[in-house]
């Protein structure tokens, strides 16, 4: 697959603060990169350097194999952005708004009528194109804020946290439009701190924090660096400590807590774990209200990497 | 088209705060108007006016006061600036003559000696005004042809019989010139708190950091953008002065018609220029939509009064003016002023107008030169 963008080495410092440190990464034609870290790891900074938007110290990036420049207006137009903040103008209404944003790339009125039209249904805002910003909810906010970003049917996507303080229903409308611009043929760059929804939506994801690359690659790869393969929960009343440490001392178990009613234990190896440790239970008469087993999750990964929680 | 065309529907969003201001201009203008001097009657609109002569008993400047005594009403009050200040306030003198020390002898040496003069910048005063800058401009004529002083009083007596007819025939055009002058002394208010308000509002909202950065990843040219935007900003001026200026057709009338009315329009134009730019350097300076009325309201009522826009210019402290010497109203204001005495449209009359807009447009370059400066700063990327 061709590259869409090519960052080599590139670096960013605000005084004292290294906020992109040696980042050198590809994104490939039609995948969607999740760029993935907690606030403050750089992945803002690293997609304003990208656009332009800021001055960087040393590195390269080429888009569409062309060095991305501020005045790369030929690569720019083939650039969607959806920025965290909802960038939209209050005194317009949501049709008028997608309008302008789109009119700044596409001149032909019947060409951009045709492309309001699919960025509309595309975002799910159809009953509301005479309301104005204010009269919308926020879920809707920000989908008028992606159809503003992608009315002009972009090849190339970056979407900034665009599910940050949105209700279920609008992140799910908002994450199926996101695959549905895949579908289309859109290679997509997504940043977020929620680690469901790159496991969800992208191909590949990259770790950041503190301007570095902790890891690169598939969600299973990602998983396959964490020790733990099974993580099980149990909710069960006043557990007795001879109990948790003859769990403890099985030979497949990394670690094990037991804090407010709530007993979480960490396998090494994931195999009938759950079965074996029902067993247990059942052999010491001990009442539990729930059990459930989970893979290690990308958070689990970070805390092994940066020995932090993905939303500290 | 598509940030022009943009423009004009977020215009159209604050059509009603475009009329609410134009309300309220309509209202007080018109309430001002009919409270300041509103005489028909020539004689009855004789100036109250106090000469302090210094001088000896020349027989030049003697006959100076007597001619000023016949077509005036001389009041007689206590001569230190305290009393002359008060009485300038409560109205009971209109123009006060300072006659300097050997102002005769001084005259008949050609030597042009100043006469000082403070006013209340009303009618009267203007007609006062009129009447001094009379007798100099006839006596300084006939001084060049007789050095007699006899002969040249005589000769300054004849023609300003004659002229004094002329004066009760423009009696109508010089009271409606006063109301146009002050109505366009108001535009200064006008032009600032409605033209500068809505440009601030609407460059804000195109200028939000958000919105800017949104428009300069697209694939428009910012340039491009920034040239549609003062495009528009230039038209929505102008829409706006050429409703003032008809507005000022409608509320004052004829004199509007004539060379002075022409001059109070275009010194009008040259200010809306001036005010297009302030409203640039604002935009630029406050991005926060809540806090552009304030300061709006700030340089508007501020620059009002200080250069005087609300009260005559005579009433204003030498410091207050002086201060007022850097802001683009007082030289506005000033051009209006002066075509309230102006008795004669010519080259040599239209001078110090055309300096003191020279003024006005160097002030707007200073102004796009800063707003510039600043919004490269803000644009210049991290």
């Amino acid at each position: 697959m061709e590259k869409v963008i090519e960052v080599k080495n590139l670096t960013k410092k605000y005084k004292d603060l290294m906020a992109i440190d040696n980042l050198s990464f590809d994104v490939k034609e039609g995948e969607i990169l999740g760029l993935l870290g907690p606030n403050g790891s750089g992945k803002s900074t690293t997609i304003n350097c990208i656009l332009s938007l800021l001055n960087y110290m040393s590195g390269s990036i080429k888009i569409f194999g062309k060095d991305m420049k501020p005045d790369s207006y030929d690569i720019k137009s083939k650039i969607g952005v959806i920025f965290q903040d909802v960038a939209v103008f209050d005194e317009l209404t949501v049709y008028e708004n997608i309008d302008y944003f789109c009119g700044l790339y596409i001149k032909d009125k019947k060409t951009r009528k045709k492309y309001i039209e699919d960025a509309i249904e595309l975002v799910g805002i159809g009953e509301f194109t005479k309301f104005r910003p204010k009269q919308l909810s926020g879920g809707l906010l920000r989908r008028l804020n992606i159809a503003c970003g992608i009315a002009h049917k972009p090849k190339l996507i970056f979407l900034d946290e665009p599910t940050v303080a949105v209700d279920p229903q609008s992140r799910n409308n908002i994450l199926d439009g996101i695959k549905k611009l895949r579908d289309l043929g859109a290679t997509i760059v997504y940043t977020t701190h929620y680690m469901e929804e790159v496991e969800l939506l992208c191909d590949r994801i990259i770790i950041l924090d503190k301007g570095k690359i902790l890891a690169e690659g598939t969600s299973d790869t990602l998983k396959g660096l964490a020790k733990v393969e099974e993580k099980v929960t149990v909710e069960v009343n006043n557990l007795d400590e001879k109990y948790i440490n003859e769990i403890k001392n099985l030979s497949v178990v990394d670690n094990i807590k037991y804090d407010s009613n709530i007993l979480t234990i960490y396998y090494k190896e994931g195999k009938n774990n759950l079965v074996e440790l029902m067993e247990i239970l059942k052999k010491n008469n001990v009442k539990y209200n729930k059990i459930y087993s989970e893979r290690p999750t990308l958070n689990d990964v970070f805390l092994e990497l940066t020995g932090k929680e993905l939303r500290d | 088209m598509t940030v022009f065309k943009t423009f004009w529907k977020i215009v159209n969003r604050y059509k009603f705060t475009v009329i609410l201001y134009t309300v309220i201009l309509i209202i007080f203008a018109t309430a001002n108007m009919q409270t300041s001097d509103t005489n028909t009657n020539f004689v009855a609109s004789k100036p109250d006016i106090l000469i302090i002569n210094n001088d000896k008993d020349e027989k030049i400047t003697e006959n100076l006061i007597n001619y000023i005594k016949n077509n005036s009403n001389i009041v007689d009050i206590k001569k230190d600036d305290e009393a002359i200040n008060d009485a300038l306030f409560y109205r009971d003198v209109n123009y006060i003559i300072y006659i300097p020390e050997n102002y005769g002898n001084d005259f008949l040496d050609g030597k042009n000696p100043e006469i000082k003069i403070k006013s209340t910048g009303d009618y009267n005063s203007s007609l006062a005004e009129m009447m001094l800058s009379r007798y100099v401009k006839v006596a300084n004529i006939y001084l060049n042809q007789t050095k007699n002083e006899d002969e040249l009083i005589s000769k300054i007596n004849d023609t300003l019989k004659e002229n004094t007819k002329t004066e009760v025939t423009s009696k109508l055009n010089t009271d409606e010139l006063s109301r146009a002058v002050f109505y366009y002394n108001f535009l200064n208010y006008s032009i600032i708190a409605g033209l500068v308000y809505i440009i601030c509002l609407i460059l804000s909202t195109f200028r939000e950091e958000k919105i800017r950065k949104r428009t300069i990843i697209s694939s428009m040219n910012y340039k491009k953008h920034n040239m549609q935007l003062l495009i528009s900003n230039g038209i929505l001026s102008v829409i706006l002065w050429i409703f003032y200026v008809i507005l000022s057709f409608v509320l004052i009338g004829d004199v509007m018609f004539t060379s002075h009315g022409l001059i109070l329009i275009a010194n009008s134009f040259v200010f809306s220029i001036c005010a297009l730019c302030i409203a640039f350097l604002i935009a630029n300076i406050v991005s926060n939509k809540n806090a552009i009325n304030g300061i709006v309201n700030v340089v508007g009522l501020g620059s009002s009064f200080l250069c005087g826009a609300f009260v005559p210019v005579e009433w204003l402290p030498d410091t207050v003016l002086k201060i007022a010497h850097i802001l683009p109203s007082y030289w506005f204001i000033q051009n209006n002023e002066i075509v309230k005495t102006l008795e004669e449209v010519n080259m040599e009359n239209l001078k110090p107008i055309f300096v003191n807009m020279f003024i006005v447009l160097a002030f707007s370059i200073l102004y796009i030169i800063i707003a510039n400066i600043i919004s490269k700063k803000k644009r210049k990327i991290a």
